[in-house]
């Protein structure tokens, strides 16, 4: 039983965190919410090349031969610089085709990001989407990361599908709560795709995978506001002291660490048991889930209030988390949702 | 990264399974009777010792089991998840006096001391709060002059859990009234039987009298009973409150999973509202009401998150060799969701909770049986989680200027 970072995740960590730092610091991210989603391609084809997107892909088929694991560590430091983008998708997309027979083309594709893969949850109750053989029609309302997608990673109850962009496929960018994760309504006009599995249970194996990296990436989120608070409780100073001494914000800070090892410490488990399959990995995720979203809602909401005034502005990264967190709890079964799977587990007991 | 446990560990998990099963005391005593709870921790303690699994984390040099961080999370798995008696007369001795002889007591003392200990011979208390000195331990100012080959100790102690049946206390006493105040403290092994001492009994906010003030009017100590240097106490207690705070809590958290289960059960079987005896069948149970599930399915994640913070921080201290200070961290999360736990079993119960009676409750053993009276007890009790060993504000001040680096 180890729980700690091994020394080749620590190396990842470092060299994904020094390459956001230099691609991604919080100026770019700012600008890319501006700009229009071509934007992202030259980053999309540098992440590619450092290998990002195929942390957990076998050798063989061109990745690094890692697992899960790996990639939280890619997702928190992602979660962390807020940085935008189908992550996510492009991603599943890569284990989709991996796993399931994909085309071999499209996944170096994938991998060599040259194809920004946004996911399409059409599991959830926002939207109606019907996947027949390899067509798609129907609606997705709320698809992060969807506009300027060159792909979809369509996830039907019963099927997945890389549908790719083309005429039978609408976006439509919708303004944004969350600047740095804006969401488009999708509509597949009987979309042709590839089938890669007709199987609700590979489906929902995705979507698990998919949840539980959505949590790592709020881990480094949450991680980020308790760094941002340290640091201005440090500096900022009122009636001659460091606001950092005064309990009240003290004490606020320390409630933040609590839930960001919270978050981290249940993610992380969360991450080994979808790693080793273990039978209680449904439950895992489902507490990770929860936990975070509470995690990440508060914590960015506490952080707002230890910048104060500055705290409510614009121009202040702090509202970027709150954000960030709304969007977070949303997707991919809400912290409600959550809850009440883990009920209806003891309820039916 | 793993979540799983080696075979051998496996092995040592079955063993202890096994053991723990076949060997736990049923049926302790009344909760006020004290000297009857002490008799029967200090056999049960016996027990483990003669089949080898007294002072699981204790090196086997001092006749501990000597066990290795995975073993003595695995071992207080074990004995929380199989509901065995926690012997909390004897906590002090194997968690604070025993480690702290071990880690600064001379020869002379750990070998009188440590075996008794462990055996189940005898029972020790903490002399280191005061009325004038509780978050603020460095203020103590309970007095000790040298006296030749003796201390002689004058001052009061408060907050001494099991004092009134305790042979032996570890004691924090001023020995230099003008060095600051950190460094005048001396830590001293004081014989509960010494002319001198007069212990009086304080009834908690739950009915029982499980801790005391102690008064010491002149009491001598013999000079050998100090442990470390004369005036080098507050090092040696601090000694003791790194194991407090390093897996001592273990158990208990396993322990507080245990109890959210029996939270479900409790909502399952409780109409909802809390109504009294004798509701019509198929009345609504606490269970059906989704506020009530939902608040149950948080509090289960919450306590599988205590889990895997615990994992964490034992996977952090198998490193680096230390306790970790994200200790605290876990301390203060599990001492709040501890009490939400018995305040939610307070609103399931509802008004069926206002018929409890103090003296049943804590004196009848009959009384402890009752789910009823079980829960609003252990309610009671929790209010403690968030005080002792560092109340909740000092784990904060910890957690902002240890863990986070805020200025003082």
């Amino acid at each position: 039983m180890d729980l700690m970072p091994s020394s080749d995740q620590e190396a990842i960590q470092s060299s994904v965190r020094s390459f956001l730092e230099n691609e991604l610091p919080m100026s770019r991210v700012r600008e890319l919410a501006q700009a229009g989603p071509d934007a992202l391609a030259p980053l999309w084809r540098a992440a590619g090349e450092l290998g990002f997107f195929g942390l957990g892909i076998p050798e063989g088929d061109g990745g690094s031969g890692y697992a899960i694991t790996e990639e939280m560590v890619l997702f928190e430091e992602l979660g962390r610089a807020l940085a935008p983008g189908p992550w996510l998708g492009s991603v599943l997309a890569a284990h989709a085709l991996a796993e399931h027979g994909g085309d071999r083309a499209e996944l170096a594709r994938v991998l060599a990001g040259e194809q920004r893969v946004a996911l399409i949850d059409g599991t959830s109750a926002a939207g109606s989407l019907v996947a027949r053989g390899g067509d798609v029609t129907g609606e997705a309302f709320y698809a992060p990361d969807a506009h300027g997608a060159s792909a979809f990673l369509v996830l039907a109850p019963r099927a997945a599908l890389l549908v790719p962009a083309s005429s039978a496929v609408t976006v439509e960018p919708r303004p944004s709560l969350d600047p740095t994760r804006r969401i488009a309504r999708v509509r597949f006009d009987g979309a042709r795709g590839a089938l890669l599995a007709e199987d609700a249970a590979v489906v929902r194996g995705l979507l698990r995978t998919a949840t539980v990296l959505s949590c790592a990436e709020a881990v480094g989120g949450i991680q980020r506001t308790v760094e941002m608070s340290v640091e201005y409780g440090k500096v900022r100073k009122q009636f001659d002291r460091p606001i950092g001494s005064f309990q009240a914000v003290k004490h606020r800070c320390a409630d933040m660490a609590v839930r960001a090892e919270v978050a981290r410490s249940s993610t992380t488990y969360a991450v080994v048991s979808v790693r080793d399959g273990a039978p209680d990995q449904d439950f895992q995720v489902s507490v990770a889930k929860i936990l975070c979203a509470g995690a990440y809602v508060q914590n960015a909401a506490d952080n707002v209030q230890n910048h104060g005034g500055m705290g409510f502005t614009w121009e202040c990264d702090a509202h970027l988390f709150v954000k960030r967190a709304r969007s977070f709890d949303v997707v991919l079964g809400s912290r409600v949702e959550q809850l009440d799977r883990l009920a209806a587990g003891f309820r039916a007991a | 990264m793993d979540i799983t446990f080696t075979p051998e560990e496996e092995r040592f998990r079955a063993r202890a399974r096994e053991w723990i099963e076949a060997n736990k005391p049923a049926d302790p005593p009344a909760e006020n009777d004290i000297r009857a709870r002490c008799q029967f921790d200090l056999a049960w303690q016996r027990r483990m010792y003669d089949a080898g699994w007294a002072g699981i984390s204790w090196p086997r040099e001092y006749g501990g089991r000597g066990a290795s961080l995975m073993e003595q999370l695995i071992w207080y798995e074990e004995f929380a998840r199989a509901g065995a008696h926690e012997p909390s007369t004897l906590f002090v001795g194997l968690n604070h006096g025993g480690p702290t002889l071990i880690a600064c007591g001379n020869e002379a003392q750990k070998s009188f001391h440590l075996p008794r200990i462990l055996r189940g011979e005898t029972v020790w208390c903490q002399g280191f709060s005061e009325p004038g000195a509780g978050s603020d331990l460095g203020g103590l100012s309970t007095r000790a002059v040298i006296d030749g080959d003796d201390l002689v100790v004058s001052g009061q102690k408060i907050w001494t859990s099991f004092a009134q049946i305790a042979e032996w206390q570890e004691l924090l006493v001023r020995t230099d009234p003008e060095a600051p105040k950190h460094k005048g403290i001396t830590w001293v092994i004081c014989p509960m039987d010494a002319p001198g001492i007069e212990i009086r009994p304080i009834r908690t906010m739950a009915g029982h009298q499980d801790f005391c003030e102690v008064f010491y009017d002149e009491v001598r100590i013999p000079r050998a009973n100090v442990v470390g240097q004369i005036n080098d106490g507050w090092r040696v207690a601090m000694s003791t409150l790194g194991f407090e705070r390093g897996t001592a809590f273990l158990s208990e958290q396993v322990r507080l999973t245990r109890m959210v289960d029996e939270l479900i059960e409790l909502a399952r079987h409780t109409p909802l509202g809390g109504a009294a005896p004798g509701d019509p069948a198929g009345a609504r149970r606490a269970l059906d009401d989704a506020d009530v599930a939902r608040r149950l399915a948080l509090l289960r994640a919450e306590v599988e998150a205590l889990r895997s913070m615990t994992y964490r921080s034992v996977s952090r201290t198998a490193r680096t060799g230390v306790p970790s200070s994200e200790a605290s961290l876990i301390r203060l999360f599990f001492s709040e969701l501890q009490q939400r736990v018995h305040g939610l079993a307070m609103e399931i119960l509802g008004p069926q909770v206002l018929d409890w009676d103090v003296e049943e409750a804590s004196t009848a053993a009959g009384a402890r049986k009752r789910i009823r009276e079980t829960w609003v007890f252990r309610w009671l009790l929790s209010f403690a989680s968030t005080i002792a060993a560092g109340s909740k504000d000092i784990q904060r001040n910890i957690i902002g200027e240890r863990v986070l680096g805020l200025p003082r």
